[in-house]
């Protein structure tokens, strides 16, 4: 089995095609803060609007370098016992009754109390070990032999005091249990982290980690995105496709199209059997990537004037380059 | 290489972001792993380490390109001073001053000699790149990066041209003079010396836009927060309103997160039972969830009249930006009556929300009484031992009636009563000055007019009331 640091990447390029050969179609902004972030050994913040791939990152990188995937979700009132550790108090009282027996046994010759603690004192803290651990993300994290790719969605949306906790575990990789100690990555893992920007993270935070916005993209990279996402789109479609996504995106929207929402509605056409976009065709299936009535609303009373720009767009010989 | 990296971080804080030694740290490591040769590469791997947030990458890039362009040193038919440099192209070596570097610490004293005699000929020959790489090193050995202000570029244009050899070329004009066979030669001399000069001194400016304006925006702001706020003028509203901006969000966290810790909500079960386990199930530790956050209940009152005209602009910027901050918080303006603006404040950005108040509320004479007597109808049953209450004013009341017996019945249910008077305390009573009659019904009365004192006052009154929540 491979371990994280078994993988190499040369250059920014290499991870560029990694990159492609798992169908995630990186920027070179993005491949080289990946490739930063592999090589330094640093978490990586990313992001950028939603659906535009951030979690998406994480997974493609896990499959690249063949370790596993730990991903820990934030939420508000995420605490350090759901994200790192959580004693077994179920098992530890079953375990105390079961075992009354075998107590007695133990103390048997001891006189008065102080003797029996001495007693007690002289076997471990058996309930407080790892037996009776339950990890969490962050802790498996640390644990994994052979290291692995850990995401931490979403951290916007976790409390201050969470973020807090999170700085010990980015910056050396390790946290303290005060039953157990400090406890090491055994494997540095790779880190991501993601934002959708609802608060500004701290300093501290942003100190720690490298930074990486993710836009949305650019015409000929969501084009390649549609090719490898959704096999068996025509030229011809996927270049109207996107040239009308891109319009639509201009227009203001509560809230924007991403990609994702491109993939969606492509495959959706592809099921129709549509060759090029028609006005009906986009008005009846607008609600895959608008989900706001309102924009529904705003971008259909536009709609011709989009469809034509979307065409001419397509038309255009730089469009395909660009 | 390092040189040139400690440049841009300057050039970057030059343009008002701030890099961390983390920062400037793996900024090197990744310079070292993806190299020079590529601009683009570059660019992406500084911007990952250096730039993080979204504002900072946009503000990362127009350094990165005012930072690393060809400090072209246009020759005299080539185009006139006025022609843009031209970017370096990707894939080729970076022309940075850090080449000079090396160079100059090959000892000034030697090379001046021939390399002034140098200059004339390559200022008669057009050599451009040579001249470059000449100016890029005399800035180095002047140390150009320190450059403050634009009183200084005069200075630095000077100290540039004798570090490439000014000196010499000067010497040669005269020689060239003195000998007067040659009117032609001495003519391209100065020619050549023109436009040296003017060459120097695009350079120096350029220079000074990148690394000049940190240091004198720092030296502004002092100024700003120190000055009386009615001396401030109109045009500095804007970096007037980022800076109080910035107070009032410091204030408002620092204070949230204190008053999140005091305060207790319900038992939390989970944490209680998992800390209790220890114990045999006894509960000995007790857990409870604080998710509930009350932050401090504010009504905040503002006298925009004529006398105060200066204030109450800063006055209600701050109230504007606090209410941004503070989820309970009332605002209201006055002269001769009571206004409430917190739906105006909610609506509109800062500056018109400001205009829209002053021109709405002001004008006419204060009358303190009537707005007091305003306050005991509209406001008093909200007022209650939570509440803060906070008068923005210089009680000048037009000889009116004081009604200063409202104030007493609002220092009763206030929690707090706060004043904040722009006056100094020794006019206070003076003239139609009621602030003597007002200020025993105060929790705290105070001068305050600049922004050090208002940061101050609140700070203590924000600190004062969760000490004793």
């Amino acid at each position: 089995m491979k371990s994280l640091h078994d993988s190499h990447f040369d250059s920014v390029e290499v991870v560029s095609s990694r990159l492609s050969d798992v169908d995630y179609i990186a920027s070179r902004q993005l491949a080289t803060a990946v490739y930063l972030a592999f090589n330094l050994e640093k978490p990586i913040l990313v992001e950028g609007p939603a659906g535009v791939g951030k979690t998406e990152l994480a997974k493609s990188m896990a499959s690249i370098l063949e370790v596993p995937l730990i991903r820990l979700q934030c939420y508000e009132g995420l605490d350090e016992s759901k994200a790192l550790y959580e004693w077994k108090y179920g098992k530890q009282l079953l375990y105390t009754q079961l075992l009354k027996d075998k107590l007695a046994e133990l103390m048997q010759g001891t006189v008065g109390l102080a003797a029996s603690i001495e007693r007690l004192h002289s076997h471990d803290d058996l309930f407080f070990s790892e037996h009776f651990l339950e990890p969490r993300p962050l802790y498996q994290a640390l644990h994994q032999e052979r290291g692995c790719v850990l995401l931490i969605d979403e951290v916007d949306k976790s409390d201050p005091e969470f973020e807090a906790f999170l700085l010990e575990v980015l910056s050396d990789f390790q946290v303290s249990v005060p039953e157990l100690g400090t406890i090491a990555a055994k494997v540095k893992p790779l880190v991501f982290l993601t934002s959708n920007n609802t608060r500004e993270m701290s300093d501290a935070l942003k100190r720690r980690c490298l930074h990486l916005h993710i836009p949305f993209p650019e015409p000929a990279v969501e084009r390649a995105i549609l090719e490898r996402r959704v096999p068996g789109l025509s030229q011809a479609l996927n270049r109207e496709l996107v040239a009308f996504v891109q319009a639509v995106r201009a227009i203001d929207l509560k809230k924007q199209p991403s990609v994702s929402e491109t993939i969606d509605w492509a495959k959706t056409l592809l099921l129709l059997n549509a060759e090029h976009l028609q006005l009906d065709l986009v008005r009846e299936t607008l609600n895959v990537f608008l989900k706001f009535e309102q924009d529904i609303a705003s971008a259909s009373e536009q709609l011709p004037a989009l469809l034509a720009q979307a065409r001419k767009d397509a038309e255009l010989p730089h469009a395909s380059n660009a | 290489m390092q040189a040139t990296l400690e440049d841009f971080f300057k050039a970057l804080r030059g343009s008002d972001l701030d890099v961390s030694l983390n920062a400037q740290i793996d900024a090197a490591r990744a310079t070292a792993l993806v190299g020079w040769s590529d601009r683009e590469l570059l660019k992406s791997a500084l911007g990952a380490t250096l730039a993080k947030t979204v504002p900072d990458r946009a503000i990362f890039d127009q350094t990165f390109e005012k930072f690393f362009q060809f400090d072209s040193f246009g020759t005299q038919r080539a185009g006139k001073a006025g022609t843009p440099p031209a970017v370096v192209p990707p894939g080729e070596p970076l022309p940075s001053p850090a080449e000079g570097s090396g160079q100059g610490s090959g000892g000034p004293g030697g090379c001046h000699g021939s390399a002034g005699q140098a200059l004339s000929q390559l200022l008669l020959s057009g050599d451009s790149a040579a001249l470059s790489r000449r100016m890029q090193q005399a800035a180095r050995d002047v140390g150009l990066t320190d450059i403050w202000f634009f009183t200084q570029k005069g200075y630095y244009t000077q100290k540039i041209q004798q570090a490439m050899g000014l000196d010499l070329l000067d010497r040669e004009i005269t020689e060239a003079r003195r000998q007067s066979m040659a009117p032609q030669r001495v003519a391209e001399l100065e020619r050549a010396r023109k436009h040296l000069f003017d060459e120097v001194r695009n350079f120096v400016e350029r220079k000074l836009s990148l690394y000049g304006t940190a240091p004198t925006r720092e030296l502004h702001d002092d100024f700003l927060q120190t000055q009386k706020l009615s001396n401030i003028d109109r045009r500095d509203f804007a970096r007037m309103h980022e800076i109080v901006r910035k107070i009032a969000r410091r204030l408002a966290e620092r204070h949230a997160r204190r008053k999140r810790r005091e305060l207790r909500g319900q038992l939390d079960f989970r944490r209680t039972m998992r800390a209790n386990a220890a114990y045999g199930g006894v509960m000995f530790e007790t857990f409870w969830r604080s998710t509930k956050v009350e932050r401090p209940r504010v009504v905040a009152i503002c006298d925009v009249s004529g006398s105060v005209r200066q204030y109450a602009r800063f006055l209600l910027l701050f109230l504007h930006s606090l209410d941004e901050l503070v989820s309970e918080m009332q605002s209201f303006a006055f002269t001769n009556h009571l206004v409430d603006v917190s739906a105006t404040f909610a609506a509109l950005p800062v500056e018109q929300a400001v205009d829209r108040v002053m021109q709405a509320v002001g004008g006419a004479g204060t009358d303190y009484g009537q707005v007091l007597q305003d306050i005991d109808a509209q406001l008093m049953y909200r007022i209650d031992h939570r509440t803060t209450v906070l008068i923005l004013g210089d009680a000048r009341n037009n000889r009116g009636e004081a009604r200063a017996e409202i104030m007493k019945t609002l220092y009763g249910r206030a929690r707090r009563v706060i004043w904040l008077n722009p006056e100094p305390v020794s006019f206070w009573g003076l003239g139609d000055s009621e602030m003597k009659r007002y200020a025993p019904y105060c929790h705290i009365a105070r001068e305050c007019n600049s922004l050090r004192h208002l940061e101050r006052t609140l700070d203590q009154l924000l600190r004062t009331n969760s000490a004793s929540a």
